[in-house]
């Protein structure tokens, strides 16, 4: 993105125009086509992360937020090297750990944890959940540790669970109480960055506040920093200091929250905001702010990801892709209506 | 049973689904877990109802005992659950097996437990048809690319041949529901729909699910945290604590002029836009931690959390009770009733 970096402010995380691909072609009987009288087997690609730049600075929240299947947690998995990157440079603390395996990773974990989407694939079944919790922690100590139950049972207790949970096992807990396994497990090692995929979709609003409330404490106290996935609008804008917008594995607006919220440039950007349902209004009939279809990350559209979409497209955007760049104020868009004068190409 | 078993004068339409007394417990090494205890509640055909309360308060397990689908160490211990005539917590497994899924039908909170992760969403789908319709192998395969395109999958076709762990989580939780939507159930039972989409898709969904009610009847108890989703969407709305029902009513009212004390705190617990700029940054939250539900308390299971407990609270089990709604008097189905010794009163 447009950083100008000094050495006393590096970010902690940085990610340089980051691609994720997947082959889903499946097998070449599946593959074959007929068409114009001539057989073919193509290739079928899903583009789930599209050359996505961003950084976040010691103790600051960046929230992501999206369409369902834009590529957040495809990105947020890419970042903590579940996925093999397909292009692109991943930093933390300066090192690169783009290619990093498994075992020079270990020491990133202690630095960098996730809190996955889907709570119940990712806790391991035969597993109590004082063993789940403490795993990260384990593993960064390399073995024994003697108040290991004192330790399982403060994790617990930050989230709301207690020691009757102590030794139960992950089905037999509800779907907000796994999710909040899954915070409590990331917490053991005392991260510098949290990336958190939707952590608090699960959870009552009340749980919910105390999940907030804790996470914004330990950014006050010990400086953590967050990735913040999420779909819940008012979540991201009372949690972030800046906002990143997805659509179709594209990042098409960055900026500080209050500027996304009070004065959002992209399209995709405002008819999110907009569709976002009011306390005590009923549900209206489809006001088609979005119309068109959702395109597909297996033949991505030319141009403008957003423009079949688009209530504003024109001609240019069906041939030319918009970049994201700079407009003021530390905000980013990506969309021709949104080009400074003298267009600089983004870095 | 905690509840008032006033007879209701007045109410024609017979209820598609009366749940009485029901009570679902687990038995583990350390107690019993009363996951659910004792709640009553009744569902007209073409009714929304929102299912609503705290993380871990039973609400699933409501919707698990709906559907038969309780494991050991897990039992319904008490009370009936009447769905057009019959009482399903005395049927067999064989014959809920031809009920589930056809006549009710639930969309899981957690989506890869209702997927098998071995084979495509196209044959998860056909599946389903071919149990429940006599749809030819063509026909189903057409139907299953019309649901999934009327549940917004880009390029259905193609994903059809795709394994659950290739989708994003929100295509995941759309494709359970377009499963649970296709055999056109009298009642729908959605865990937590749309936790994973965004609010686009959310709406687009919440309509869908809608549009069935209104078209075909369908009965909806919609389960969810989202209290602005719920507001949304149903008729009535009713309140879980610790397996209890602590408050019940007409949506709009309980949203409004919310009675029990839990309820005003979860309402209050909503990040809102005022807390943004300046002392923004802490939420309200109700004080405390949900209690150990093997060692409830004696009286109200809210009474350690509670700004109004009082010393009767402690001692004595207040009872569900029915009061006038103060919105829309729609007749004796649209009561406002909740358990509390101390209700909060409606602000002028
Ligand atoms: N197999 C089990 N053994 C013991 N306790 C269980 C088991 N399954 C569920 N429970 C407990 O039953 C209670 C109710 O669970 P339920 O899943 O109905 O909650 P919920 O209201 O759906 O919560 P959430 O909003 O978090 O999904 C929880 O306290 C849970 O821990
Ligand atoms: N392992 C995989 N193989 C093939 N395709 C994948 C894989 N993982 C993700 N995808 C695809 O990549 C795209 C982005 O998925 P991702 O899970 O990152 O979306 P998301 O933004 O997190 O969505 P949601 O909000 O629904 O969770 C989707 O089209 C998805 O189908
Ligand atoms: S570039 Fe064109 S299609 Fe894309 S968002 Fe801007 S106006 Fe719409
Ligand atoms: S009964 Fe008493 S403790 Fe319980 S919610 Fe009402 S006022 Fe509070
Ligand atoms: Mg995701
Ligand atoms: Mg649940």
């Amino acid at each position: 993105m447009n950083g100008v970096k000094t050495a006393e402010n590096a970010p902690l995380l940085e990610v340089r125009d980051l691609e994720q691909r997947f082959d889903v072609s499946g097998s070449l009987i599946d593959r074959l086509r007929f068409s114009g009288g001539r057989v073919s087997a193509p290739r079928r690609i899903v583009h789930a992360v599209n050359g996505v730049s961003l950084s976040i600075r010691r103790g600051e929240v960046l929230g992501i937020v999206g369409e369902s299947g834009c590529g957040k947690s495809t990105l947020a998995k890419t970042i903590v090297k579940l996925n093999e990157p397909t292009a692109g440079q991943i930093l933390i603390d300066g090192e690169d750990i783009t290619h990093h395996d498994f075992t020079q990773m270990r020491p990133v974990r202690r630095k960098m944890q996730m809190i996955f989407q889907d709570p119940y694939a990712s806790l391991n079944p035969r597993q109590k959940v004082r063993d789940i919790i403490m795993e990260p922690y384990l593993e960064s100590q390399g073995g024994s540790v003697p108040d290991r139950t004192e330790r399982a049972l403060a994790l617990l207790e930050k989230v709301g669970l207690g020691t009757e949970h102590l030794d139960r096992y992950p089905h037999q807990f509800s779907g907000g109480q796994r999710q909040r396994i899954g915070i409590a497990r990331s917490l053991s090692v005392q991260p510098d960055l949290i990336i958190a995929d939707e952590p608090v979709s699960a959870l009552d609003v009340s749980i919910q506040a105390q999940i907030l409330n804790l996470l914004m404490d330990l950014k006050d106290e010990f400086g953590f920093s967050y990735l913040f996935i999420t779909h819940d609008l008012s979540v991201v804008r009372h949690i972030s200091d800046r906002i990143g917008v997805m659509y179709l594995g594209f990042m098409v607006e960055t900026g500080p929250t209050g500027t996304i919220f009070s004065a959002p440039k992209h399209p995709y950007t405002r008819a999110l905001l907009a569709a976002a349902p009011q306390l005590g209004t009923k549900l209206g009939p489809a006001t088609e702010q979005l119309g068109g279809e959702v395109p597909s990350a297996i033949d991505l559209p030319r141009g403008c990801p957003f423009r079949q979409r688009c209530p504003l497209a024109f001609a240019r955007c069906a041939e030319e892709r918009p970049v994201l760049v700079p407009v003021g104020g530390g905000q980013s868009v990506a969309c021709h209506l949104h080009e400074p004068a003298i267009a600089e190409p983004a870095a | 049973m905690t509840e008032s078993s006033m007879p209701r004068p007045g109410n024609v339409t017979t209820p598609l689904l009366s749940v009485k007394g029901l009570r679902t417990w687990f038995h583990t090494f350390g107690g019993i877990v009363k996951a659910v205890d004792g709640v009553s509640f009744d569902v007209a055909p073409g009714e929304i109802m929102g299912l609503v309360g705290e993380s871990g308060g039973g609400k699933s397990m409501i919707g698990f005992s709906i559907m038969g689908l309780i494991d050991p160490p897990g039992r319904v211990e008490a009370g009936s659950i009447e769905f057009g005539g019959r009482d399903l917590a005395r049927l067999g497994e064989d014959e809920m097996r031809s009920i589930r899924g056809k006549e009710i039908a639930m969309i899981f909170q957690d989506p890869m437990t209702a997927l098998n992760p071995l084979y495509t969403i196209g044959n998860q789908i056909e599946e389903t048809l071919a149990l429940h319709t006599t749809l030819s192998a063509r026909e189903r395969r057409e139907k299953a690319i019309e649901m999934l395109h009327k549940v917004g999958i880009p390029q259905p076709e193609q994903r059809l041949h795709h394994y659950p762990h290739q989708f994003s989580g929100g295509m995941r939780q759309r494709v359970v529901i377009a499963i649970a939507m296709i055999a056109r159930p009298r009642l729908l039972i959605a865990d937590e729909p749309t936790t994973a989409l965004d609010v686009t898709i959310q709406a687009q969904l919440l309509r869908l699910m809608r549009q069935q009610v209104e078209e075909s009847g369908t009965s909806l108890i919609l389960i969810t945290h989202d209290l602005a989703a719920v507001s949304q969407m149903a008729d009535t709305i009713v309140v879980l604590y610790c397996g209890r029902i602590v408050e019940r009513g007409p949506a709009g009212d309980i949203i409004a002029r919310p009675r029990h004390p839990y309820t005003r705190g979860l309402i209050d617990s909503i990040p809102h836009e005022t807390d943004i700029d300046g002392a923004k940054r802490r939420l309200s939250q109700i004080p405390g931690n949900v209690p150990d539900i093997r060692k409830l308390p004696p009286g109200c299971a809210f009474a350690p959390r509670c700004p109004r407990a009082s010393g009767l609270c402690r001692m004595q089990d207040p009872v569900l009770s029915e009061r006038e709604g103060t919105g829309d008097g729609q007749g004796p189905r649209r009561l406002h009733a909740t358990a509390c010794h101390h209700p909060l009163t409606v602000s002028p």
